[in-house]
């Protein structure tokens, strides 16, 4: 999957604004949306929120677990744990990155909340590249992964399922072929 | 070598690889061909000695059949993929191929590209959008661009019009404003 | 909605028209966002799925509907406002996935036309998977490369192997391709791998599986690809 649509999916999430101007409800396709009264919180999807913000309509208000605190402990745990933990959001990574890109003085210490999730990307990142070559080695035809992300899965996609791919096609061939041996 | 020449039209295609398609190799295909035909006649003399009951003749016959399997393999293959690439040109440079491109063509695969042309043109009507347009998906945010020459009024999507001065700064959809980039109009500023 | 709606505010107009509800053939009440939410899942099921799945036209000709419903309020409502720029850029997303499915099915038929045009018992019948516009691009389609297949290199072969085995030597989808699903509806005792014990499959939990596997369980709704 293209980034642009890993993007594009996480677009869809809702985010809390704080809007400047007053509209009724708006109707739109994907749901109902507003009304929007100036100072008044309204919950509204990422996409909309982010071209209201560049239009300088809204305030964007990060999400409960976008602040250094929780984001340390999280850090912690998933230092600690041996497998994923759970994340607030399955695009948690995109939503990070787009509130940094156009919505930065809405985020209280926005730096180290960067570095914080950027530590946490690749703590997990790191468990992951251990996780697929312990995977490999012991030539699992299968594995369980709930809590890993759509960015995290797509990153590893395309090596991991060709890789799987190609191992299934030898596995087959041995059980053809028993006498060409197991070790491949 | 049997099959030499067959293998020689797969190198070609795959040298060429993700570049310009090479013209159509009418030599190297004929000389295929020749061989093809040269092979079957002589399995087909083959096959009635040995019917006639002199031996022998057996390694041989399967020898050219497999020489020939292997040829018709290549050559299809040839034909195929370059069929694909010039089916995906549709979708790169759209109905109207340019001319460097067609001169590689020979006339069957210019007509195959016609008939292409035209069957997904009827599709895209019946169904009622145009699948060669919006090949990413469409970006929240504007991007900042500086305004190189005067442009005069130019109306957005959204019904905004934008005054483009020389030097005047504005944060437009990539959409809106991707073909004044293009034209030197506009200038991104990263 | 009230019955005499004074048709002053822009989102009066707007509201006015977004039928929020629409019945399916069965009598079943569905919204739009309902729709569009199957349809996007039909849109990353369909991406991932290494073989041609069933046709979800019915989802997408409902979201060209509230589209063009959408398009001609917003333009008896004129330009320059905000509200009518928010529903430009929700329709732009929607045609998008619109756009991305169709092409998808259409790249998926084009690679893999004759096998799925040739009708055997032994294999999936694709042909009832077309959509009717499908069917009849995938006839052409087929027509047109046996019809350049045969002009510049079968036609010129020997009798007795200038033909093309349909059934054999065409692309065919590798049913075995991994990928990676999540569960929609528990299901117990599913076997996912022919070696492996079968396990239940809760509610929520990722898999990396190969698709031959969990194909069944796709085709219900009880899985979803991600």
């Amino acid at each position: 999957m293209d980034p642009s649509e890993v993007d594009f999916l996480s677009e869809k999430q809702h985010v809390k604004i704080l809007p400047n101007f007053k509209e009724g409800r708006i109707f739109l396709i994907s749901g109902d949306l507003g009304p929007f009264e100036p100072g008044l919180t309204a919950e509204v999807p990422l996409w909309m929120a982010v071209n209201l913000k560049q239009r300088k309509k809204c305030r964007i208000i990060p999400p409960d677990w976008m602040n250094i605190g929780q984001l340390e402990e999280r850090k912690d745990e998933e230092k600690e744990r041996e497998y994923f933990t759970e994340m607030p959001s399955k695009s948690y990574l995109e939503l990070a990155s787009l509130l940094l890109k156009s919505a930065r003085d809405d985020i209280p210490h926005a730096d180290e909340v960067q570095t914080l999730i950027k530590d946490i990307w690749e703590i997990r990142m790191a468990k992951l590249r251990k996780s697929i070559n312990i995977m490999m080695q012991e030539k699992e035809t299968h594995a369980r992964l709930d809590n890993l992300t759509h960015l995290e899965i797509n990153s590893i996609r395309p090596f991991l399922t060709s890789a799987l791919d190609r191992m299934h096609i030898l596995r087959c061939n041995v059980v053809e072929n028993p006498s060409t041996g197991t070790d491949y | 070598m049997f099959g030499e020449k067959a293998l020689e039209l797969v190198k070609e295609l795959k040298r060429s690889g993700d570049g310009s398609l090479p013209p159509y190799n009418e030599d190297c295909v004929r000389q295929v061909l020749d061989e093809m035909k040269a092979l079957f006649e002589q399995n087909q003399k083959d096959v009635s000695a040995t019917v006639a009951g002199e031996g022998g003749r057996i390694a041989g016959v399967q020898l050219r059949h497999a020489s020939l399997e292997r040829n018709k393999r290549c050559l299809l293959a040839y034909v195929y993929n370059r069929m694909e690439k010039i089916r995906d040109m549709r979708w790169d440079f759209g109905s109207v191929l340019p001319d460097d491109v067609k001169n590689n063509l020979n006339e069957h695969e210019l007509s195959w590209f016609g008939r292409y042309n035209r069957s997904l043109a009827k599709y895209m009507r019946s169904v009622g959008i145009d699948l060669t347009q919006d090949s990413k998906p469409p970006k929240s945010l504007y991007i900042e661009v500086r305004c190189l020459v005067d442009y005069g009024e130019f109306e957005t999507e959204d019904g905004n019009v934008v005054l483009l001065k020389k030097n005047s700064q504005h944060l437009l959809h990539r959409a809106d404003c991707e073909h004044l980039i293009r034209q030197g109009i506009l200038e991104h500023i990263i | 909605m009230a019955e005499n709606k004074e048709r002053g505010s822009l989102s009066d107009i707007l509201n006015d028209s977004v039928d929020s509800e629409i019945n399916e053939d069965e009598g079943e009440e569905v919204t739009a966002a309902e729709v569009l939410e199957r349809l996007e899942q039909a849109w990353l099921n369909e991406k991932f799925a290494p073989e041609l799945l069933e046709s979800k036209v019915e989802l997408v000709e409902c979201m060209l509907d509230q589209i063009k419903e959408m398009e001609e309020n917003l333009k008896e409502a004129g330009k320059g406002d905000l509200v009518g720029s928010l529903h430009r850029l929700e329709i732009q997303r929607i045609r998008y996935v619109i756009s991305s499915y169709l092409k998808i099915r259409l790249k998926k038929i084009e690679k893999y036309a004759f096998h799925i045009m040739e009708p055997s018992n032994d294999k999936t019948d694709y042909i009832s998977r077309l959509s009717a516009e499908e069917h009849v691009y995938a006839k052409e389609y087929c027509k047109n490369v046996e019809d350049l297949l045969k002009s510049l290199a079968l036609d010129d072969m020997p009798p007795n192997i200038n033909s093309l085995d349909k059934k054999k030597s065409v692309p065919q989808p590798n049913l075995d391709s991994y990928l990676f699903m999540k569960v929609l509806q528990p299901q117990e005792q599913v076997e996912l791998d022919p070696d492996d014990q079968p396990t239940d499959l809760e509610e929520g939990a990722q898999h990396l599986v190969r698709y031959s596997v969990i194909s069944s369980l796709l085709e219900n709704g009880a899985v979803a690809l991600t």
